[in-house]
This record gives C-alpha cells, structure tokens and sequence, in this order.
C-alpha cells in the first residue's frame, strides 16, 4: 500500500489524532504562559530572584521528555494529565525568559513618564509595560509552542494522545510496510500543524501589538 | 511676598551607599506663575531637587509645600497628578495615539469622554499641531519636535498648577530648540503655570526663567534671583564662572524683538511692477527690496540687478529670505539669524508670518549699549555714596 493510499484510508484517524495533539499542545502552553508570566512580571526587577528562575526553568528543559513521562506516571498514573503537566514545565523557560528580557527592554524614560503622571505600580505594568513587551512575550509564547509540538508527539508513551500514538505504532511494526506508512503520516502533521501553528501565532501578534511599535 | 506655589524646606537626599548626600539642606521658594531655572554644573543635585517635588526621589529630610499644603508624606501617585512632567526623552508612550498620549491623565482622573476629547483637541491647538492631522498617529511619525510639543501638551492636559521640567529641549537640534523656546514662553504667557525648569545651559536659564538658582554641589543655592540681576551682579565667583564670559552679549537674550522699536524696510507685494520697485530701491538706499506675498509673508530679498532680469517670475529671482525670527525671540536669536544672512538683517513675524518689521545691526548695538548703561548705573548706585565715583565716560 503506497502513502497516499494509506493516507487516503486513514484520513479521518490523522485529523483527530492531530487535533488531540494540538489541544495537549495549546493547554500546556496556556498554562505555561500563566505561570511564566506571572513568573517573569515577579522577578524581572529582582536579579536575584530572576536568575533563580531562569535557572530552575532552564533545567527543566535539559530533563530528557522520556525521563520527565516517565516520573510524572509515576506520581500521576497514565493519560493525558501527566503530559500536559511535564509540557508545561518545557514551556516555561522560553516565556519567562522572554518576558523578562521584554519588560527590561522598556525604555526607561517612558516609565518614569508614566510614574510622573500618577500611574501606581499595577497601572504602569499593566497599561504602559505589558503592552511594550507584549511582541517578545509573544515571541517566547511562540517558541515554547513549536518546541512543545515536537516534544508532546512522546507523550503517547504513557497514553498521553496525539501524533506520537502512530509513532510508536510503527517502532512496534519496524520493517513492515505498515510501518513507514504510519511513521511518515505522523511527521507530515506534526510538520503541517507546527506550520499552521506558527502561522497563526503570526497573525496573533499582528492583530494584537500596537500599530505604534509594529 | 504672597504664600509661594512650591515650598522646598530643608530638603536633604542622601543615595544608598554615598558619602556625601546628592542634596543637602535646601530651601527654596517658588513664586507662582513663575518658570524657575535650576542650573548648575553636571552632579550638582538640581535634577534630584526637582525630582523630590513630585517625589519620583523620595527626600531623606526636609518638607515639600504645594499650595502651602505640606506634601511630603501624601499619596505620590494623587500628588503627581496635580504636577505636569516632561523629561528630556519626552517619553511619550509609543504604543498610544497622541491623543491617547495627551488624554492619560485625565482619564485616570475619571473626566467625561466627551471632555477629554475636547480637552485633547484644545492641547494639541495649543502647542501648534492640528488636532485632525496629529490626532491619530503614533509617537513615531513624528519628528523629535513634534514629539516635544506633544509632550508639552500631555503634561498639561489635565490642567496642573505646576509642571516639572527637565532638560526639556535638550535632545532637539539647536534651530529647533530656539523656536520650541520662543513658542514655549508665549505659551507661559497665556497659561501661567508655575514651572521648575532643570538645565545646565546658562544660556537656555537666562532666556526662560523668570528667576534662576544657581546650584553648585549637593545642590547649594550660588544665587537665586531674577536673570538680570544674576547677570549684572554676580554673587561671587563661582557664578561669575559659572555665567562666562560675554555677559553683556549674554544680556541679548533677556529682550524680545516684540520689546523693540523695529525697523521698517522697503517692501514690494508679489503682483507690483519691476520698474516701480527699482525706483523703490534706488529712493530707499538699501541693497534689496523685500518681497512679500498675499499674505503679507515674506518670500524673497530683490537686489537691483536681479529685479533688471525679466526671464524669471519674482518669486524665482533674488535670494531665498532666510533669516526670520518670530517677535518672541530674542534679540541673541535674531543677532544668530542675521551672521548668517547676506543681507545683513533679520526679518521680524507675527504668529502669521506676516512682516513686522526687520533687525538690523544698529538696534543691536543700541540694545548693547542701553543694557551696559543701565548696569553701570545700578552697580554705582550699590556702591552708594561711600565710593563717590565719577562716571568719567569715553
């Protein structure tokens, strides 16, 4: 049976399974984004606490996936929850990091403009820093999804769900012409959806940064 | 003297983990409706003084009156409400429209929409940008004196007493910050605010304040006192060092054009006839002819020779009217204007453009000579009786 044949036959099962898989993917992120910005608005005026979680957030990543699936079934048990909770952890670094390095990368002097007209702490974050920062946030909001696509495909190990259920599929039929078949219509839509992902992340940050600093 | 706008009393700062303290023991009154100049040499504390009036430096001692009301320990973000700020880098807010910009402190004041719309439009007219074409951009259309006045417009929106200002021309190219200065005092004239003023040029102090402390450091008070006074007797050497030398050239900057009895020269309207103007020219002895349009604005110079050329429309023939100043500038300025004309005199402008009138070298030279007299007068009458001196005179 050649791929497109297979592709043909199986068409409805690879468009749910890449669904699942951009779910996993768009939760973890969501949550990663909460967690990482409320991490990188607490810490970017404080040096020393803002190393700290660069640092625990950068050793999350070094974590092998299979490592960190692994201890969170352990503690968890198998599904969709552990997955979801390790992608998080790999989501962090990447917008902490970028949240930071936005918010510091505020020109001073608009701050100190915003202070002098009476805005508190909370007003000048939210209505004047935030929104100046908003690209580079969204930027590391991007990069920890492309980085999550790739890593959720081994969450299947532990009946995670998504792309990687086929993959492993196929590692169990290695040789059989099935095999590649499986194999290849999985890397094509992890592709497609890193692709479409990307794209709408795009238009996302076209639609949602000022025209004034575009 | 009336209960002043800002009493500074006592104030000290000392920073973390300095020696010596940035500000020490200063007191010091501002009149209202008065622009106050802070100058001194870099380091002298005068940036950190004005920073503890709207307490973005918060003073280690000492108090700070507003309205004779004592601020030091109210809510800083409601006291800076009641105080406009505009900082060298303007720092408006790039990702806000100018209006947006202009209205944020007034919708943090919670004012009708319909108020604030009006009030932006107002502002904006103002400082000379029309509403409809300004309105809607974004802080980086706009070139480095537009943004200034914008920034001008935004810390008076919501109709402060008092505004802050540090070094508030000092990133704009100098033709430019000569006519945001002009611009500036006419505004002062209609708006009468109290202003604290920071610089370090002794020259932009003499033009704006109406009353000048010269600081020297840990921001000591050299002389505080009005720019004539500052420059006909200077307290002690630190200030005569500080002033420089030409103080009588530097007195050119305290008289406006508007204060002067100005020249008229021979002018010719767009649609006149050459021969007639020839005529003109040869009657009134001067070099050229100025020609004005419809709207009485002046457009070129006309020398003899360029009017005996028929070939060219007049407005394409003579030499391009450079040197123009409005009558808010002072006579420093139109001095700076005319070293660079070819005709040797500056022409004077209503708001309009319209000619006024021209200054030459010789109202200068009188102006020069009026100011060195009347100093000379009130240095004798310090001196009193006790040196009974002769004015011998040349």
């Amino acid at each position: 049976m050649d791929f497109f044949t297979y592709l043909g036959g199986n068409y409805n099962d690879l468009l749910e399974q890449t669904l699942e898989h951009a779910l996993i993917v768009l939760v973890s992120v969501a949550i990663g984004s909460v967690i990482g910005l409320a991490l990188g608005v607490l810490t970017y005026r404080r040096p020393r606490q803002r190393t700290l979680v660069l640092s625990v957030t950068g050793v999350f990543l070094t974590i092998p996936s299979l490592a960190l699936f692994s201890v969170m079934v352990s503690i968890l048990g198998l599904g969709t929850q552990p997955v979801i909770i390790a992608l998080t952890m790999y989501s962090l670094l990447p917008i902490v990091r970028n949240t930071v390095t936005g918010l510091l990368g505020v020109d001073q002097a608009v701050v100190e403009s915003a202070q002098g007209m009476g805005m508190g702490r909370w007003q000048r974050l939210r209505r004047i820093e935030l929104p100046l920062a908003w690209p580079v946030i969204l930027t590391g909001i991007r990069v920890s999804t492309m980085v999550l696509v790739g890593i959720a495909a081994i969450g299947a190990i532990v009946n995670g769900g998504g792309l990687g259920q086929d993959i492993f599929a196929a590692l169990a039929r290695v040789g059989s012409p099935a095999a590649l078949n499986l194999a290849l219509g999985a890397f094509f839509a992890i592709i497609l959806l890193g692709a479409v992902l990307d794209a709408l992340f795009l238009l996302l940050s076209r639609a949602t940064t000022s025209r004034g600093i575009r | 003297m009336t209960e002043p706008m800002i009493r500074l009393d006592r104030l000290t700062k000392r920073f973390p983990r300095q020696a010596i303290p940035a500000v020490e023991d200063l007191s010091l009154d501002v009149p209202e409706g008065e622009i106050v100049i802070l100058v001194g040499p870099s380091g002298c504390g005068k940036t950190t003084t004005m920073k503890m009036v709207n307490r973005i430096i918060e003073p280690t001692s000492g108090r700070i009156e507003l309205q004779g009301e004592d601020v030091t320990d109210a809510n800083p973000d409601q006291l800076r409400r009641r105080i406009g700020y505009v900082i060298q880098q303007i720092g408006l807010f790039p990702h806000l429209t100018i209006s947006d910009n202009v209205a944020t402190v007034p919708r943090m004041l919670k004012w009708p929409s319909g108020r604030i719309d009006a009030r932006v439009d107002e502002m904006l007219e103002l400082v000379g940008l029309d509403p409809s074409l300004f309105r809607d951009r974004y802080p980086k259309q706009l070139s480095g004196g537009q943004r200034q006045r914008v920034g001008v417009a935004r810390a008076l929106a919501a109709d402060p007493p008092v505004m802050l200002m540090d070094e508030p021309f000092g990133a704009i190219d100098p033709i430019t910050r000569e006519r945001l200065q002009n611009e500036f005092l006419r505004l002062q004239e209609e708006i009468r605010k109290t202003i604290v003023f920071v610089t370090h040029d002794i020259d932009e102090a003499i033009k704006m304040g109406d009353r000048i402390a010269i600081l020297r450091d840990r921001a000591q008070i050299a002389q505080y006192d009005t720019p004539e006074q500052i420059l006909s007797s200077p307290a002690d050497g630190f200030v005569e060092d500080f002033i420089g030398s030409g103080a009588s050239l530097k007195r050119l900057n305290l008289v406006r054009a508007r204060d002067y009895h100005l020249s008229e020269w021979p002018t010719a309207d767009s649609d006149g006839d050459r021969g007639e103007m020839l005529a003109d020219l040869r009657r009134a002895g001067k070099g050229a002819l100025l020609l004005l349009d419809a709207q009485r604005r002046p457009i070129r110079w006309l020398r003899a020779r360029d009017l005996q050329r028929a070939d060219e429309p007049l407005d394409r023939i003579g030499l391009e009217v450079r040197a123009v100043v409005s009558r808010q500038a002072t006579l420093a300025d139109a001095l700076n204007e005319m070293l660079e004309s070819r005709i040797g005199s500056t022409v004077v402008v209503d708001g309009r453009g319209a000619y006024l009138g021209t200054i030459d070298i010789d109202i200068i030279m009188a102006a020069v000579d009026t100011m060195r007299h009347s100093a000379r007068e009130a240095s004798l009458a310090e001196l009193g009786d006790e040196h009974d001196r002769q004015d011998t005179g040349a």
